[in-house]
C-alpha cells in the first residue's frame, strides 16, 4: 500500500485533496473521491484521493489545540485513509503497531464513514462500474437513489444502502474521475456538476492565464493552457475571483479555435455561484496559500503527463462544449432504477457488520512468485488453448456425475427410513433402524432395510385408508386404525340391531362425506357432500367454479341411491351414492362413457356397502345429454338387479 | 513404524498415484504430520452401498511414496461425502477426523489405531439426522465445525462438549456446501441457487450475495478464499464455470472462469496465495488459475493444466503442503507438484 502512496503522489495532483474538500464542503455533500488510473495496472480506476464531509461518530485527536472545522475534515479523511491501510494490512502486520495513538478503529466510524472506507478497496475497469464509465464516455453519470440501483449499474448500492448514500455522482476529470455522494436526493442537475467543476477544481493559475495571454496564437501554449487549466492550484484569496474571470474572458476566443476548451464560457450566474461560495471557503484557502507555491512545481509534471495521451485529456473538456441540453441525452441512471432482485433490505446493517468483521482479518494480496516460474518440477504444464489434447470422451453422461451422486443421491440412499420424507415436513420417525453398530453387517442392514422399507409401504396404504388419521409416525397410524376400528365394529353392531333402511341413510351420509374430504386432498375441489342438496354444502370456491346456471337434477325421495347430476356449460358433476355391488363402478363409467361423457376425475369410496362416487366429466360430442337423461341412465344402471 | 506398507508403484518426478481398490471421493489432507514427516491422507470410497471404508495412507514427499496402513483402515457404511482433518491439531499424538454422510462423526486416527470418538446427531427429536452433504471446520475456533443438510439446514457443533452450538435454516432447499470464512461467518451454497452469508452474531439475518442466473440453478461447491476474505468461488450444476465473487459487490460475479470443457466438479484456493485458484472437472482437467486483477475481454486463462486419466471429482490444495494438489478420478488420488 506504501507503494501506491507514492505512486498517487505522481499521478494524484497533490493539492487535490484540498480542492476536493472545498467543492465538498460548499455543496455540503458527504463525500469526494478521486479515482485515477493505477499506475501498477494501466486501465484500471483506483482510489486517488478522497475527502470526507459526512457525519463523524468519534473523533480522535492527538493534538489538543483548536482545530478549525477544515483541518479537522482533511485529518478525518487522513485517519479514514489510515485505518483503511492498516486493516487491509492486516491486524497482525507490524505495520499496525506503528499507528498513532490517535488512529481510528473500526468501531470508531459511522455507516458512511465505513462506506468511504469500504470504496477505497475497489478498482474499476475503465468502462465499468460508475466511475469507469464516467471515463470511459467522457460524460458525467448522475444516480439518484443509489442505494436501491441495481447492482449491475451500481455495484455498490448495498454499501450505499447502509450508508444511506443516495446520490452518487461521476464525472470526469483530469484523467481520473471525481466522485460526489451525497446522503440526500439531489436531482439531476448537470450544471451543478459544471460548477464544481468550474469553481472549485479548475481554478485557474495565475502564471499560466499569463503564458496564455502572451502566447494567444501559439497553439503550444493554449494547449499547456488547456491542460494545466486541469490541473489547478489554490490561489491567494483575493486573486480567485479576479483570475477566475480573467481566464475564462482571455481562454474562451482561443481555445474554441482548437477545440480544447476546460473551462467553458459559463454563465454568469455559474461564475456569481461559484465565487461566492468561494467566498465563504477563503480562509481555509489562505491556510493553503504556503503550500501552493511549492506545489505548483509539481503541477508541471502532470502537465506533460497529460500530453502523453492527448486524446483522454481532450475528452473530458470535450464535453463541456456541449450544449447543455445534449449531454441530458447520457445515461440517466435514475431511470434505470429498479430494486435488486434480492430482497436484501434489512439486511444491510448486518451485512455491513460481516463485512468490517471480514475486512479486519484480510490480508493484501501475497503473490506466491514462485507460482510464476513453475519450476521443471511441476505436474503441470502452462495452459494452451485446446489443451493436452481434446476431450475424447463423448459425454453423453451426465456432467458432474459422481458430484451428483453424492449430493443428490447419497443423502436419498437412507431415505426409507424415513416414513414420509418430503409430505410431512421432515416429521421422521422410525423405530426399526438398526444401531449405528449394527451398520457394519451389510447382509443384515440390506434385508433390514427391505423389511423397512415394506413396512413403511404398509403403513402408508393402512394411514390412507383410516380417515382419522390426523400425525404421520407410525405409533399414531396404530392407535388411530385401533380407534377406527372399534369405532367400526360398534357401528356394524348398530347396524345389525337396527335394520330400518331410512335411519340408516341418514347416518351414513354424512360418514362416507367425511371420508372423502379426509383422503381426498389431491381433489381440493371435488369435496362435495354425497346425498345433500349440493349448494347448502359446497364451500365457496366449488360454488365459483359451477358459475351461475347451474341444473341440478336431485331425487326427491329419500332413498339409498342418491344420483346428483349438475352441469354447467360442457362440465357434467355427477355425484351417485348407492348400495355396493361387485362392479357396479365400471358399468357406472360404461354409462357415463355410452351418454358421450368424457370423465376427467373420479372419486370413489366404499363405506358399509355404500359406494360413492362422484364423477366429473365433460361432454365430448355435439349431442348433449340433459342433466335429467343422465340421470335416468345412471338410475337404471345403478338399479339393474 | 509396524504397520505393514506398500508402496505405490505409479509415480514420476513430479507426481504420485495411488490406487485403490475402490472408487474414490471424499479425501482429506492432514493439517500436521503428528507422528512423522509423512503426510497423512484419508481416503473414502464411493460405493453405492452401505459398505464404504476410510483408508489413511501416508504420503512422503521426499521419496514421493504414498504408503498404505491397514490398521489405520475403517468401516464407514454411508459413502463419507467430505472427510477433514481438524484444521489445527490440538492433539499431540493423534489426528482428528471428521467425517459426513448420515451423520457428523468423528475419529481419532491414532499411530496404529482409528477410533470412533462421537457421532454427532443434531435431531433432538429423533435418533437420525437428515443427511448431510458437506461440512467445514472452523480453522480459528478448532472446537467449532458447521455442517450442511439436504433438510435446509446448517448445523454449527461445539465438538469439544458435542452439542449443538446454533442450527439455522439455511437456504430453501438442500444446502450443498458450507464454508467458515472467519470464526464466526460462514457462507453456504444450495439447491435454491444462492450463496449466503451468515453470522453467528446475528442469527436472524442472512446475507445473499449471489444467485445463479437461471433461477434455481443449484450451487454444488463453495469455497471461501482464506487468503482474502472478499472473494469466493462457486460451482453451478452442470455448468464448466467457476464463478469469482467479492462480497463486496453481492450478485455481480468479478469473474467467470470458462475453460473447462465440461462440468466443474471441485475448486480449492491456494493455501498461501490469494489470487490462485485450482479447479477440476469432467473434462479431466485440473486447472491453476491467477487471478488477473482486472479480467480482459475475453475472459480468463487457466496460468497451468495438467490432465488426468478420467474425470477429476476431488481437489484438495492443503495448507499444510501448499506445494501439493492432491486430485482424485475414478479410483486413483493423484500428487501434483504445484
Amino acid at each position: 500500500m506504501a507503494t501506491t502512496g507514492l505512486q498517487n503522489q505522481e499521478r494524484v495532483p497533490e493539492n487535490l485533496k484540498k480542492q476536493l474538500a472545498l467543492a465538498v464542503r460548499s455543496i455540503q455533500w458527504s463525500y469526494a473521491i478521486f479515482w485515477s488510473i493505477s499506475a501498477g495496472q494501466p486501465g484500471v480506476l483506483e482510489w486517488g484521493d478522497g475527502y470526507y464531509n459526512g457525519d463523524i461518530k468519534t473523533r480522535k485527536t492527538i493534538q489538543a489545540g483548536e482545530f478549525n472545522s477544515d483541518q479537522l475534515g482533511l485529518q478525518r479523511s487522513e485517519q479514514l485513509r489510515e485505518l483503511y491501510e492498516s486493516l487491509s494490512a492486516g491486524e497482525s502486520n507490524p505495520q499496525a503497531s506503528r499507528r498513532p495513538s490517535a488512529a481510528l478503529s473500526p468501531e470508531d466510524l459511522t455507516d458512511t464513514e465505513w462506506y468511504y472506507l469500504v470504496c477505497m478497496s475497489f478498482l474499476f475497469n475503465i468502462g465499468e462500474g460508475l466511475p469507469g464509465r464516467a471515463l470511459a464516455n467522457g460524460q458525467p453519470i448522475w444516480l439518484c437513489n443509489a442505494h436501491y440501483a441495481d447492482s449491475k449499474v451500481f455495484g455498490r448500492s448495498l454499501l450505499a444502502k447502509s450508508a444511506s448514500i443516495q446520490t452518487v455522482v461521476c464525472f470526469p476529470f483530469l484523467q481520473g474521475v471525481v466522485e460526489l455522494g451525497a446522503t440526500d436526493l439531489v436531482l439531476e442537475d448537470l450544471s451543478f456538476i459544471q460548477q464544481v467543476k468550474s469553481s472549485f477544481l479548475e481554478i485557474p493559475y495565475p502564471i499560466i492565464s499569463k503564458k496564455s495571454s502572451t502566447g494567444a496564437g501559439n497553439v503550444r501554449n493554449d494547449k499547456d493552457l488547456a491542460c494545466s487549466a486541469l490541473d489547478q492550484k489554490m490561489l491567494d484569496t483575493t486573486m480567485i475571483p479576479v483570475v477566475g474571470c480573467e481566464v475564462l474572458e482571455m481562454t474562451s476566443p482561443n481555445d474554441s479555435s482548437y477545440g480544447i476548451e476546460p473551462n467553458q464560457p459559463a454563465e454568469d450566474s455559474f461564475m456569481a455561484n461559484g465565487v461566492a461560495s468561494q467566498v465563504q471557503n477563503w480562509q481555509f484557502i489562505d491556510d493553503e496559500f504556503s503550500n501552493c507555491i511549492h506545489h505548483s512545481m509539481n503541477s508541471s509534471d502532470c502537465i506533460s503527463q497529460t500530453f502523453v495521451d492527448p486524446g483522454k485529456v481532450v475528452c473530458a473538456p470535450k464535453d463541456d462544449n456541449k450544449p447543455i441540453g445534449s449531454c441530458l441525452q447520457e445515461v440517466l441512471e435514475c431511470n434505470d432504477m429498479k430494486l435488486t432482485s434480492l430482497d436484501l433490505r434489512g439486511n444491510d446493517l448486518h451485512y455491513q457488520s460481516v463485512l468490517s468483521a471480514l475486512l479486519k482479518t484480510s490480508h493484501q494480496l501475497i503473490l506466491g512468485p514462485h507460482f510464476r516460474n513453475c519450476n521443471q518440477e511441476s505436474s503441470f504444464i502452462s495452459w494452451k488453448k485446446g489443451g493436452l489434447r481434446n476431450c475424447k470422451k463423448q459425454r453423453d453422461e451426465t456432467p458432474q456425475k459422481l458430484l451428483k451422486k453424492i449430493l443428490f443421491e447419497v443423502p436419498r440412499m437412507d431415505k426409507n427410513r424415513v416414513l414420509e420424507s418430503s409430505e410431512d415436513n421432515g416429521i421422521k420417525d422410525d423405530v426399526c433402524r438398526p444401531e449405528a453398530d449394527e451398520f457394519a453387517a451389510n447382509l443384515h442392514v440390506l434385508s433390514e432395510r427391505r423389511r423397512r422399507e415394506k413396512l413403511n409401504e404398509r403403513f402408508i396404504t393402512l394411514k390412507s385408508l383410516v380417515p382419522s388419521i390426523s400425525k404421520f409416525d407410525k405409533v399414531s397410524i396404530l392407535d388411530d386404525t385401533i380407534i377406527y376400528l372399534q369405532e367400526l365394529e360398534r357401528k356394524v353392531e348398530e347396524l345389525e340391531s337396527r335394520p330400518e333402511l331410512p335411519e340408516l341413510v341418514g347416518r351414513t351420509k354424512r360418514k362416507p362425506k367425511d371420508t372423502i374430504e379426509r383422503t381426498s386432498d389431491n381433489y381440493g375441489n371435488n369435496k362435495i357432500s354425497n346425498g345433500k342438496k349440493p349448494p347448502n354444502k359446497r364451500k365457496a370456491c366449488d360454488i365459483d367454479e359451477m358459475e351461475p346456471e347451474i341444473e341440478y337434477v336431485v331425487p326427491k325421495d329419500g332413498s339409498t341411491d342418491n344420483i346428483t347430476v349438475s352441469t354447467n356449460d360442457k362440465n357434467v358433476l355427477i355425484e351417485i351414492r348407492c348400495p355396493w355391488r361387485e362392479g357396479i363402478l365400471i358399468e357406472i363409467m360404461d354409462a357415463v362413457s355410452n351418454l358421450h361423457l368424457d370423465s376427467h376425475s373420479v372419486q370413489s369410496s366404499t363405506t358399509e356397502e355404500i359406494l360413492s362416487a362422484t364423477i366429473k366429466s365433460k361432454y365430448k360430442g355435439l349431442t348433449v345429454a340433459s342433466a335429467g337423461k343422465i340421470r335416468q341412465s345412471l338410475h337404471r344402471v345403478v338399479w339393474k338387479c | 513404524m509396524e504397520n505393514s506398507s506398500q508402496e505405490s508403484h505409479l509415480r514420476s518426478e513430479n507426481s504420485v498415484t495411488y490406487e485403490s481398490p475402490y472408487q474414490l471421493y471424499a479425501m482429506a489432507l492432514a493439517s500436521s504430520s503428528s507422528s512423522s514427516r509423512h503426510h497423512r491422507i484419508a481416503l473414502g470410497s464411493f460405493i453405492e452401498d452401505f459398505n464404504n471404508r476410510v483408508d489413511i495412507v501416508s504420503f512422503d514427499p521426499e521419496t514421493l511414496t504414498v504408503k498404505t496402513h491397514p490398521s489405520l483402515c475403517f468401516d464407514h457404511p454411508y459413502p463419507p461425502t467430505k472427510l477433514m482433518f481438524q484444521p489445527t491439531s490440538l492433539r499431540k499424538s493423534s489426528d482428528l477426523l471428521a467425517s459426513s454422510g448420515d451423520f457428523l462423526r468423528l475419529w481419532e486416527v491414532r499411530d496404529s489405531s482409528v477410533e470412533p470418538l462421537t457421532v454427532l446427531n443434531n435431531s433432538k427429536s429423533s435418533e437420525f439426522c437428515a443427511p448431510l452433504t458437506s461440512f467445514d471446520w472452523n480453522e480459528i475456533e478448532p472446537k467449532r465445525l458447521g455442517t450442511s443438510s439436504i433438510d435446509t439446514t446448517c448445523t454449527i457443533w461445539d465438538i469439544e462438549r458435542g452439542v449443538v452450538e446454533t442450527q439455522l435454516i439455511a437456504h430453501d432447499k438442500e444446502v450443498y456446501d458450507i464454508c467458515w470464512g472467519e470464526a464466526r461467518v460462514f457462507a453456504s451454497v444450495s439447491a435454491d441457487g444462492s450463496v449466503r452469508i451468515f453470522d453467528l452474531r446475528d442469527k436472524e439475518h442472512s446475507t445473499i450475495i449471489y444467485e445463479s442466473p437461471q433461477p434455481d440453478t443449484p450451487l454444488l461447491r463453495l469455497a471461501w478464499n482464506k487468503q482474502d476474505l472478499r472473494y469466493m468461488a462457486t460451482v453451478l450444476m452442470d455448468s464448466n464455470k467457476v464463478v469469482i465473487l467479492d462480497i463486496r459487490s453481492p450478485t455481480m460475479p468479478v469473474a467467470e472462469l470458462e475453460r473447462h470443457r465440461a462440468g466443474v466438479n471441485a475448486i480449492a484456493w491456494a493455501p498461501q496465495s490469494s489470487r490462485h485458484i485450482c479447479s477440476v472437472g469432467d473434462d479431466s482437467q485440473a486447472l491453476i488459475w491467477e487471478l488477473p486483477p482486472v479480467a480482459g475481454p475475453n475472459g480468463i486463462d487457466p496460468m497451468s493444466m495438467y490432465s488426468a486419466a478420467s474425470e477429476i471429482n476431488q481437489l484438495q490444495w492443503s495448507a499444510a503442503q501448499p506445494e501439493w494438489i492432491a486430485i482424485a478420478f475414478s479410483n486413483k488420488m493423484q500428487l501434483l507438484k504445484v
